[in-house]
């Protein structure tokens, strides 16, 4: 019944246009960068080795798909959340204001069931629309500029991998990265719970996200305490696997603590659902 | 009256004999090097800078006279600022430069001359060069060069195979490195405290492995061009 219950979701979810403005966002962005890279390229990384470049000299092929993907990577970490949040924040309260959850609560289906099929399809819908990230920011970027050293700016300076070196770290970094949004995913469908209107779960995960980027990124000591608990934090762990040596402690203690918020969320969204008296 | 006149003469002979030397001295290393029309090479470079990580990097040199300089590389090959051949395009123009002597340095059981090179021009790039030469082979084992925009670079040659040249197996630069300066937007780590601030070494080296020489056999004109 859950499966097929899912089955019935993900049919709801590309039966409704909104789905698909994150594909079509995520190729009009990727595009564009793409294009401006392709462009202009050299000039960033330039910006980006300049601190280095008065002692020093580059030579050999930087401006290549690998960097491009992890540039395209980098940039996007804030946007793609929003754009799963834009499907998975709807998933519960869209029915409710459409009127359907009351149907659907008459079916044979237990609520667990029926919640459990929506946290499915919604994790369904991440996994392609991160694959669909994968495809474009590194296949089509390794088609269109060749491939090569990654050269990665941290805090602690420049690392640069080589080329037989990468491709294993950015399949782990793509794992991250949906573990990353299935979390977000989580919150908005625990969001969606708690509400009858579309809106204010998909505003609510892009509130929180937001918030916690920012204090994510203030460097001040007395937010030390706070951010290694912020699903913010943890979403740029995929960082870590372009470092030398990986981090793989620090890695493992990123999983922990995204799968913790996927656990409570989707529990909280279970209890509350459990508990909601379902009046439109 | 006559004897203070021939003990002056002989005081200031001994500085005479010494400019001239170290004129001498150098005019043979840059002969030397002018033997040379052209040369292409295999180099190992392995860098060990502050705040670089990378592993070491096969390339592929590449010279023609005069100053045609190119390194292939597909892998990321990080080489100091001063170029290859930025010193002896500066030292083959006698007119660019003062030389003075100024001692002597053991360097691997040799007697090396220290030959003080002085840029004539005030916008030269280079400002002032120290050369340990060797006395019999007419090479320059260890460099000082002070440039304009890359500050001091220090180098250390060895030689073997094409020590007739002129031309080194080994270079070793040590540069000094500023505090380089991250972008934070790209910086941000989840797995580093905010307040980590490590002593950083002020100096780095890249080690130049420098085999499979072939000299003057020709050298396209289409590598140079980007």
């Amino acid at each position: 019944m859950l499966l097929k219950n899912t089955y019935n979701e993900l049919i709801k979810i590309l039966a409704k246009p909104r789905s698909y403005i994150g594909f079509i966002a995520l190729t009009v962005l990727i595009g564009v960068i793409l294009l401006a890279m392709k462009a202009d390229g050299e000039s960033f990384i330039s910006f980006v080795t300049a601190s280095f470049e008065q002692t020093l000299s580059f030579n050999g092929l930087i401006l290549n798909g690998n960097l491009i993907a992890f540039i395209i990577l980098q940039m996007l970490i804030i946007h793609v959340p929003l754009l799963v949040a834009l499907v998975t924040g709807d998933l519960v309260s869209g029915e409710a204001a459409m009127g359907t959850l009351r149907m659907m609560g008459t079916k044979p289906i237990s609520r667990n069931s029926f919640l459990l099929s929506k946290f499915l399809a919604g994790a369904i819908y991440t996994f392609f629309l991160t694959v669909w990230l994968a495809f474009l920011s590194l296949i089509i970027g390794q088609y269109m500029f060749g491939t090569g050293d990654l050269i990665v700016l941290n805090s602690d300076g420049l690392v640069i991998i080589p080329e037989n070196d990468i491709m294993w770290r950015y399949g782990l970094a793509f794992c991250l990265a949906y573990l990353s949004l299935l979390s977000i995913a989580t919150m908005s469908i625990c969001f969606s719970v708690f509400s009858d209107n579309s809106i204010g779960p998909i505003v609510s995960t892009m509130a929180v996200i937001i918030l916690f980027t920012i204090i994510g990124s203030l460097d001040v000591s007395t937010f030390d305490y706070i951010q290694p608990f912020l699903i913010t934090t943890h979403m740029a762990s995929w960082r870590s696997l372009f470092e030398i040596p990986v981090p793989y402690d620090a890695i493992t203690d990123s999983i922990i603590i995204l799968l913790i918020h996927i656990i409570g969320f989707t529990l909280l969204a279970l209890w509350r659902f459990n508990k909601k008296d379902i009046n439109t | 009256m006559k004897y203070i006149f021939i003990i002056i003469i002989g005081l200031f002979s001994g500085a005479f004999y010494a400019q001239d030397s170290a004129q001498d001295l150098l005019n043979k290393v840059v002969e030397k090097t002018s033997l040379v029309n052209d040369y292409s090479a295999s180099v190992l470079i392995k860098p060990d800078v502050p705040m670089i990580k990378s592993l070491p990097v096969k390339a592929k040199i590449y010279f023609k006279k005069k100053d045609k300089f190119k390194v292939v590389s597909k892998s990321i090959a990080i080489l100091p600022k001063q170029g290859f051949t930025d010193v002896n395009i500066f030292l083959s123009n006698p007119k660019n430069y003062m030389v003075v002597e100024a001692g002597t340095k053991m360097i691997n059981n040799t007697n090396a001359r220290l030959l003080t090179v002085i840029a004539n021009e005030s916008s030269s790039e280079i400002i002032l060069a120290k050369l340990y030469v060797h006395p019999v082979h007419h090479v320059i084992l260890e460099s000082e060069i002070t440039t304009r925009s890359s500050g001091t670079v220090k180098v250390n040659y060895q030689y073997s195979t094409q020590l007739s040249y002129g031309l080194p197996s080994q270079i070793k630069f040590t540069v000094d490195v500023k505090e380089f300066k991250m972008p934070k937007s790209f910086s941000t780590n989840p797995h580093k405290s905010s307040t980590s601030k490590k002593k950083q070494r002020k100096t780095g080296t890249i080690v130049l492995t420098i085999t499979n020489y072939i000299v003057n056999k020709g050298v396209s004109d289409s590598i140079f061009q980007k």
